[in-house]
């Protein structure tokens, strides 16, 4: 009886291993049907993922791509070391995370050259020009978040810790910031960040936002990656990919086609009026090509090395990945 | 009674962390999909003390939480056993009560109790509170025939007598659906914490899963496994207890 189990067993793996074999070894160009999981559900920050999809962008070079919405639950590195997605988009931290316990992602594109991620607040109350102005507030942090990482990055910019300011739990409903009993809150800019402004200045408050990047923290937004495996054995495929997905990213920023992107984009976000959906649009455009010469997807070495760094000065790795080694421009 | 359950879950808990090192390992998968016995052992020493007071904390709501469960459906059940309008109209509401998702009820309870303790308690009470109500309802308003048709024919019976002999001739079933909901107060809580709290074992799970930690995960399941194990085995021998003192009572009458 053992004997059986253990022969059962034997097969079940040998037959998944050959199985496993056997999916990492088709010729170049033979990788049929693809998956691009996003990083977040479908709205104004996937602009241009939806657009290549919808225009029919990769089926123009040959690709079979579904873009699935993220969540989140949804983790687009471990999907692709679990052969689910070929393709994803998945934060800076989590990319450096993933390196520091081996796995086999490399970077192909950063879309956003500036982070989302800004702080909002009301300036009538508080005035948050530098980090220093942060003392004696209370500061809305997701903790385990990447927001957390850059308040505290940028708390020790200027040698503030945890006694300096209150750190405050933030969730995904915005009353304690709404109800003023936190300071600052955590946004994206392109996205909630115009919401919670119109609502607010519905309500006549003014607000403004604190972006970490002018005060000299460049932790990197999301960027599109992939397996090392898929980009050494089939590197046309990968050219291919970024190609229509980049291709995609600049028709929808290019303003003179802003009316044909926030048709598409309200076929996703029903929720979002459209006025709201133009702003965020805009902004949207400004953080992925901040000036006419930025070349959409580059990757900004220097900001992710400095992302690194960040996350090794507050313990979050425990030993440099060299992350640089993981940037890849096919 | 009680090393049998931890057993029981040690068991279960190896064999899973067992399968999943065969899928890390057939499918070569990194410590990042996966944490190897190394990584989950360092991340048990790092993160074991911690995560042991998340838990009692956790524990601890989930009991009271639960004994508040426990008093009200009692409460409820006694005046939900009436056939009149009240009584129907309190099986209807729990029924559709039950049917809303905690998912989509918790946000509303943290607006407006804020992320503290009493949110806590009143996911974890909800959770466990209405399987509770609709058990009890069902064993309260279940007439004992054969005993409750002497006393009613001799004029002597009262709404209590009838509520302790129906206890009584249930007292199995009642204990049985009391422990079992133990879990859905542990659960309850755990969710609340998830969703909105910022303290228990809920709480720790989340950050955990926001900075893709499984090896956190794990130690945080290992915990939540044990001390349910705890609780239920707690009740089991209260349970025993009290059939005990109910089936041979040591004098008075019923």
């Amino acid at each position: 009886m053992r004997a059986r189990i253990f022969a059962e067993f034997l097969l079940i793996a040998l037959l998944a291993s050959a199985a496993l074999v056997g999916g990492c070894g088709p010729p170049e160009g033979d990788l049929g049907p693809l998956t691009y999981r996003l990083k977040w559900l479908f709205n104004v920050s996937v602009v241009g993922d939806l657009y290549a999809g919808a225009e029919g962008l990769f089926e123009a070079e040959g690709l079979q791509v579904t873009v699935k919405p993220g969540g989140p639950e949804k983790d687009a590195i471990k999907e692709l070391e679990l052969g689910h997605a070929q393709f994803g988009v998945a934060s800076a931290d989590q990319v450096i995370r993933a390196l520091a316990k081996g796995s086999p992602v490399v970077v192909i594109a950063q879309i956003f050259q500036q982070n989302p991620l800004q702080w909002i607040y009301r300036p009538d109350r508080n005035r948050f020009e530098t980090p220093a102005d942060f003392r004696g507030k209370t500061l809305g942090v997701t903790f385990g978040g990447n927001d957390e990482a850059i308040m505290r990055a940028l708390m020790a910019t200027r040698g503030l810790s945890e006694q300096d300011a209150t750190l405050f739990s933030v969730r995904y409903d915005y009353t304690p910031f709404l109800e003023g009993r936190v300071d600052l809150w955590p946004v994206y800019r392109n996205a909630q960040g115009v919401i919670i402004e119109d609502k607010l200045r519905r309500a006549g408050e003014a607000v403004a936002f604190f972006d970490p990047n002018a005060a000299g923290v460049r932790f990197v937004a999301n960027s599109v990656i992939t397996t090392r495996a898929l980009l050494e054995q089939h590197p046309r495929t990968v050219q291919k990919f970024l190609k229509a997905l980049l291709e995609g990213w600049r028709r929808a920023v290019d303003p003179a086609q802003a009316e044909r992107v926030l048709a598409m984009i309200q076929l996703h976000d029903r929720d979002t009026a459209l006025p709201l959906l133009r702003q965020q649009l805009d902004i949207t455009r400004q953080m992925v090509r901040p000036t006419a010469e930025t070349v959409i997807g580059r990757i900004d070495a220097a900001a992710w090395k400095q992302t690194e760094e960040i996350m090794l000065t507050q313990n979050l790795i425990p030993a440099a990945v060299n992350v640089a080694s993981s940037l890849v421009s096919p | 009674m009680l090393p049998k359950r931890i057993y029981q879950f040690v068991i279960i808990y190896l064999a899973a962390l067992g399968g999943l090192q065969a899928i890390k390992l057939v499918f070569a998968l990194s410590d990042y999909v996966i944490p190897s016995p190394a990584d989950l052992w360092q991340t048990a020493e790092a993160v074991f003390s911690r995560y042991l007071g998340d838990a009692l904390n956790t524990l601890a709501v989930a009991i009271v939480g639960h004994l508040l469960a426990i008093v009200l459906a009692t409460v409820v059940a006694i005046i939900g056993r009436l056939t009149n309008w009240a009584g129907a109209l309190i099986k209807v509401a729990a029924y559709n009560l039950q049917a809303y998702p905690i998912v989509a009820v918790a946000p509303i309870i943290f607006i407006l109790l804020g992320d503290g303790l009493a949110s806590r308690l009143l996911i974890a009470a909800m959770i466990c509170y209405f399987p509770l109500l609709l058990s009890f309802i069902g064993i309260f308003a279940e007439p004992v025939v054969d005993i409750e048709h002497f006393y009613t024919m001799t004029g002597r019976m009262r709404w209590q007598l009838e509520v302790k002999i129906r206890a009584f001739e249930n007292n199995a079933k009642l204990i049985t659906v009391t422990a079992g909901s133990a879990t859905l107060a542990m659960v309850g809580t755990i969710v609340a914490e998830f969703f909105g709290a910022n303290a228990g074992i809920g709480y720790s799970l989340r950050i955990a899963l926001y900075q893709s930690d499984l090896a956190k995960v794990l130690v945080a399941l290992f915990l939540i496994g044990i001390f349910t194990s705890l609780y239920l085995a707690l009740l089991e021998r209260i349970g025993v207890w009290l059939q005990h003192k109910l089936v041979l009572p040591t004098g008075g009458t019923l």
